[in-house]
């Protein structure tokens, strides 16, 4: 799947303020648009699920093609793919508990990604461990700031770290919760919204499929920031995240103030 | 060590490529809509499909155009990326054609999902210093393309584009199917036929046959909101138009491929 | 208190109907060799190394198992729609997403190989028909269970979502969760097998990837006995556990505390999963111990 060479660049990750203020600027353009039209709270609150997201992403180790090889650590898959699998099982299990109360359905949403990530990330380590007889290393760190262990020594010859060290797995289960709780608070903003203007079961499906589509946006833009891989909050990578975190809050103010707008037909 | 993205030069230009299957989308989805408005019957739904593969076949060169450029992530997230943008602007555009005339609906629709896809595109551009010439435009064409192909396949399942009968499609997730029937769509052409010997008119034969490919589901799905008629017809039509771009790409790979082998060995340069 | 039996009976049959789901997902994801280590099949050819693996280049298996399911459950929603018994409108939409998949891996391989006729890689059509129907049988068993999963839940456990949003829901996590699992131990295990045991892939190494076997040249058709072995299990239970304590911690705790039981359930649970990883990792510390220069 990721069959791309990744663009070089000494300044691939370096912060742009210019066009961050400009992008905050617009979106609190938007924002302001969508209070005039009497949808400022629920937009605020979409957005704030974008951030979440967004932020999310970038806790989720991915290794990519590499990782399949045990040549770097990670999982092996894609990251928006990834993000979008662990969110969308905690977007399921928010959705089913939206009727016992917000807060209760945003923490089942995000254990219900924590969850996922947690189960998935363990079968990887055994898969490792058991399958394959390797033990976890990252390649990009002496400790893990976690468990005190060493990484370098137990990182075979010739590649980049294999497995997922404990910060990895730790990192896994908190980018799911991020996303499954970020996904969760847009899917519901956008059913009370529309549960007012339509009947329900088309609430549900207009809601849902508008939630999917949003996560799969903003994961799809956290995935370019992170270009390609990364070992998880540990990684350098991971201080790109303010931004990711800026790009989906103008993504998720335009595609929110689009979905929001819908309301002409009531 | 991963694969390079390589894909051929030269051919037709993109701006030509763009350009036809915008006309073909639009034309397409006017017609369905005559035939639902005008006349009164909902046999030419399957102009849904056409208008889809059109802008599928415009898709298809604006992923090309853009992940030769070595985008740092997959192909495949494109299309979700062009699938999930385009969507809104398709749902607004519907409803303002509810409110409207449904004659609005697709000019609507595109533009809707240019300006979206002009935004994030330059988000990802400068916010997230990606610096790719062509992002804007790809970005935008993308979601244009992702929210013309939805729309499309939406017409082949109920037979024309206004909202009362959509509401059934949403509410039973029917855009869900059309969504991502269309999201594989758009990237499996290109992702397919990567590699140095990538010749344009083999990929665009490739988009032919993926968008007959889902017109057959949405033909399937169709025959709960159409007339039984209306649902035959696109079923057939589908069919027979995936049947012959199928059996076109087959033959197009048996011309390109370095060897055609029937149960033989290869032959490695080392062996003796 | 019935809602509550008839709750965990769904919860059983799920647990059980993922977990074969998931083997199925990577025993069809290793035959025909989609996903990351399908890179290293595409890289090949260009390396030197001709091969007669089937080059299964249809997106990862997240995505494109999103649109399997997804497909499968709208065509079975249509045909139940239309007044068609239940179990017959599921196989029907699992036979038409079946061919779907068969189709798109018939077109990936064919494209990808002609595409790669600079490094005189052959399209091999014995091949192409010998392993595309062992993928698709593959792929069935997968797709059915998956969406009988996201069936029972529809309309049994009441889940407020639509059967094809259920389906995007579990089809993108059946590709995830077999794909984090499957794939490294495809990729190393099978695919490098003339590598040391013990250590990842050295990146010299990329390419050369296993292109005999035990008599003469293989295809991938032997990766479904080899996935079989462990890859497919473990995904198998991956996807069977992600699915089952989820379902679990709400039937049975939902009415707790007015649904907060269920999110305190689900966190002792991830700290219960938490805590074995780390017994995991020392494990393998302990036993494998360091890599000394050989």
């Amino acid at each position: 799947m990721s069959a791309i060479a990744a663009k070089a660049g000494a300044d691939a990750g370096a912060f742009q303020p210019v066009p961050s203020i400009i992008a905050l600027v617009l979106a609190i353009i938007v924002i302001a648009v969508g209070f005039v039209l009497g949808v400022g709270q629920t937009l605020c609150l979409i957005v704030l699920g974008a951030a979440l997201i967004a932020f999310g992403v970038h806790f989720v180790p991915v290794g990519g093609a590499p990782a399949a090889m045990g040549q770097a650590p990670g999982i092996a898959t894609g990251v928006p793919m990834l993000a979008a699998g662990a969110g969308l099982a905690g977007l399921f299990g928010g959705a089913w508990a939206a009727e016992l109360g917000l807060a209760v359905a945003l923490a089942g949403g995000a254990i219900g990604g924590a969850l996922m990530m947690a189960i998935t990330c363990l079968m990887v380590n055994m898969s490792y461990v058991f399958g394959m007889g390797i033990p976890p290393a990252s390649g990009k760190i002496e400790k893990d700031p976690l468990t005190g262990y060493t990484q370098p020594e137990f990182k075979s010859q010739g590649t980049e770290g294999h497995g997922l060290p404990f910060i990895s797995y730790v990192g896994g289960v908190i980018g799911g919760l991020l996303g499954g709780l970020g996904g969760t608070l847009i899917y519901l903003e956008l059913l009370a919204f529309y549960e007012a203007v339509m009947p329900a079961a088309d609430a549900v499906g207009l809601a849902g499929i508008l939630a999917v589509a949003m996560f799969l946006v903003i994961a799809v833009l956290a995935a370019y920031n992170i270009t390609g891989t990364i070992e998880g909050p540990h990684d350098p990578k991971f201080k790109r995240f303010p931004r990711a975190i800026i790009a989906a809050i103008l993504a998720s103010a335009l595609c929110g103030i689009l979905a929001l707008l819908l309301m002409v037909l009531a | 060590m991963s694969v390079k993205v390589e894909a051929s030069h030269g051919g037709i230009p993109h701006g030509k490529i763009a350009a036809a299957g915008i006309i073909i989308a639009l034309v397409s989805l006017y017609i369905a809509v005559i035939g639902h408005e005008v006349l009164g019957f909902d046999y030419f739904a399957f102009f849904g499909g056409i208008a889809a593969i059109g802008a599928l076949i415009w898709g298809n060169s604006a992923i090309k155009r853009l992940c030769s450029y070595g985008i740092g992530a997959g192909v495949p997230s494109a299309g979700m990326l062009a699938f999930g943008s385009g969507l809104f602007g398709m749902f607004l555009g519907i409803a303002i054609g509810a409110m409207t005339s449904v004659w609005i609906i697709p000019v609507a629709v595109l533009v809707i999902a240019l300006i979206t896809g002009v935004i994030l595109g330059w988000i990802a551009n400068t916010v997230l210093n990606m610096k790719i010439p062509v992002m804007i435009q790809s970005l935008a064409e993308l979601a244009a393309v992702g929210a013309l192909t939805t729309l499309g396949l939406r017409t082949v399942a109920i037979g024309g584009l206004e909202l009362e009968a959509g509401f059934v499609f949403v509410a039973v997730g029917f855009i869900a199917v059309a969504f991502m029937l269309g999201a594989i769509a758009l990237q499996h052409p290109f992702n397919a036929c990567l590699g140095p010997g990538e010749t344009q008119d083999r990929t665009n034969m490739l988009v032919i046959e993926c968008g007959f490919l889902s017109m057959i589901i949405m033909a399937v799905i169709s025959f709960v909101a159409v007339s039984a008629v209306a649902g035959w017809i696109s079923l057939i039509i589908a069919i027979i138009g995936w049947a012959v771009s199928y059996k076109k790409y087959i033959a197009l790979s048996k011309r390109d491929a370095a060897a055609w082998l029937d149960a033989k060995p290869f032959v490695d340069a080392e062996e003796e | 208190m019935q809602e509550i039996i008839i709750g965990i009976g769904v919860t059983a049959l799920a647990g059980a109907l993922a977990a074969v789901a998931g083997a199925a997902e990577d025993t069809e994801s290793n035959i025909g060799s989609q996903g990351d280590p399908n890179s290293q099949v595409q890289l090949a050819p260009q390396m030197g190394y001709t091969h007669r693996i089937y080059n299964k280049a249809v997106s990862g298996e997240p995505p494109a198992y999103t649109l399997w399911v997804t497909l499968a459950c709208g065509v079975a929603w249509a045909f139940l729609m239309m007044g068609m018994n239940a179990i017959l409108a599921i196989v029907l939409g699992t036979v038409l997403a079946t061919i779907v998949q068969g189709v798109y891996a018939t077109t990936a391989y064919l494209g990808r190989t002609a595409s790669l006729s600079k490094f005189g890689q052959p399209v091999f059509t014995d091949v192409l028909k010998s392993v595309t129907t062992v993928t698709m049988g593959h792929a069935f068993v997968a797709i059915f269970t998956t969406v009988v999963i996201c069936y029972l839940l529809a309309t049994v456990i009441g889940h407020p979502f639509s059967l094809p949003l259920l389906g995007i829901v579990w089809g993108l996590a059946l590709g995830a969760a077999g794909s984090a699992t499957g794939n490294p131990y495809y990729g190393k295990e099978r695919q490098y097998q003339n590598q040391k045991f013990g250590a990842g892939v050295p990146i010299s190494a990329s390419g050369n990837i296993v292109r005999y076997a035990e008599a003469g040249q293989r295809s991938s058709i032997d990766n479904g006995f080899f996935t079989a072995k462990f890859g497919g299990p473990a995904s198998g239970l991956c996807f069977g556990l992600i699915v089952f304590f989820e379902l679990w911690r709400t039937v049975l705790f939902e009415h707790y505390l007015a649904g907060w039981g269920a999110v305190i359930a689900g966190a002792v649970i991830i700290i219960i999963f938490m805590v074995i990883d780390r017994y995991v990792e020392k494990w393998a510390r302990e036993n494998y111990g360091p890599y000394t220069e050989a």
